[in-house]
């Protein structure tokens, strides 16, 4: 996977989860159920995650998996 | 005690009181419907109550079973028994209902001291309430409400609830977007719920839901305040002469 893509790929997941997907909304309504604002975020994120990576070709899934792990850790707390 | 006591209640959003002094009690066992107006703040008292940010109480308070409510976190309230069924619950695409119902159910669970629910033994729990209520299981293998109708969204907040079995329910509209059918069996699932040991909200614009889920107390709620109490009697005055009356009492 060229590296300018997998760097296109980072941002699509930061700008994604930052602004649309992770939305206050969507916070409160996993609190309200019951999770942690922690677990709430870990729980979106990799629901995020995993509907990107349906989307993408194969190929990308080993590259694009190790990206995640970069950002699930830089994202949560 | 009553599980839930709403004291002289007034409530801001962004610089503008909604909530001008409501106050409600509801005891354990009952059931109250609260009918009013298009934006006469009755989502509004529910999200308070479920501790959604942006609202602010200036005054007044709101007690769960002797407890200051407005103290706990949301997802303490949750853990406690508090159940909001939301008006338009939100879509979390990606995120499969049943991991999300088992998350939460045990994160409850755990905050509480109880013992987790195994993956085997929730997948019974949730298979058979599913089933009471007429949900297909590919709608719980699907995305958190994410592309689900108006009506299967409702379904599943009446699913989260008789799963959760909380203290105190508040049922925001969950007949908009049902069909007959639908709305049945949503309501016979509210029954079956109907308990000495729970007490509900009702929310709704219409009388015909009260057919169904029969309420002990009516409210009707304008501008901000509960201006009038009854029984169900009030809520088929209300469909024939509508709000208009109580204009002036707000
Ligand atoms: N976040 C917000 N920002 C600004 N105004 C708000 C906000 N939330 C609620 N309001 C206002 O508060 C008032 C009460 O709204 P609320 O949703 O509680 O009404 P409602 O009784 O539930 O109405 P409906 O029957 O249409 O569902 C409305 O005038 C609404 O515009
Ligand atoms: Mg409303």
């Amino acid at each position: 996977m060229p590296y300018v893509e997998a760097k296109n790929l980072f941002a699509i997941f930061e700008h994604e989860a930052t602004t649309s997907k992770i939305s206050e909304d969507v916070l409160f309504y996993c609190t309200q159920r019951g999770l942690s604002q922690e677990e709430a975020v870990g729980l979106v994120l990799n629901g995020f995650v995993k509907d990107v990576l349906q989307q993408l070709p194969m190929e990308f899934a080993v590259e694009a998996q190790k990206l995640i792990s970069i950002f699930l850790e830089g994202s949560v707390g | 005690m009553s599980w839930l006591e709403v004291k002289d209640l007034k409530v801001r959003v962004e610089d503008r009181e909604i909530l001008h002094g409501l106050t409600l009690t509801v005891n354990p066992g009952e059931v109250h419907a609260i009918m009013g107006p298009n934006g006469s703040g009755k989502s509004t008292l529910s999200h308070v109550i479920a501790g959604k940010p942006g609202y602010e109480v200036t005054d007044g308070q709101i007690l769960f079973r002797g407890e200051d409510l407005l103290e706990m976190e949301p997802d303490e309230r949750a853990a406690k028994g508090v159940f909001p069924a939301f008006q338009y619950p939100v879509e979390i695409p990606g995120v499969a209902t049943m991991n999300f119902l088992r998350t939460a159910l045990n994160a409850q669970r755990k905050a509480r001291g109880e013992s987790e629910f195994s993956k085997p033994d929730f997948l019974k729990k949730v298979r058979e309430v599913a089933k009471s209520l007429n949900i297909p299981q590919d709608m719980l293998k699907r995305g958190v409400n994410a592309g689900f109708s108006g009506g299967e969204k409702k379904r599943n907040e009446i699913l989260q609830m008789a799963l959760f079995e909380p203290a105190v329910c508040i049922l925001d509209e969950m007949d908009s977007g049902l069909d007959i059918d639908a709305l049945r069996i949503a309501a016979d699932g509210v029954n079956a719920l109907r308990s000495p040991h729970r007490a509900m909200i009702v929310i709704t614009h219409y009388q015909r839901l009260l057919n169904y889920i029969v309420p002990n107390v009516v409210h009707v709620m304008s501008k901000g305040r509960v201006v009038k109490s009854g029984d169900q009697q009030l809520a088929l005055e209300l469909e024939t002469a509508g709000y208009a009356q109580f204009e002036d009492v707000a």
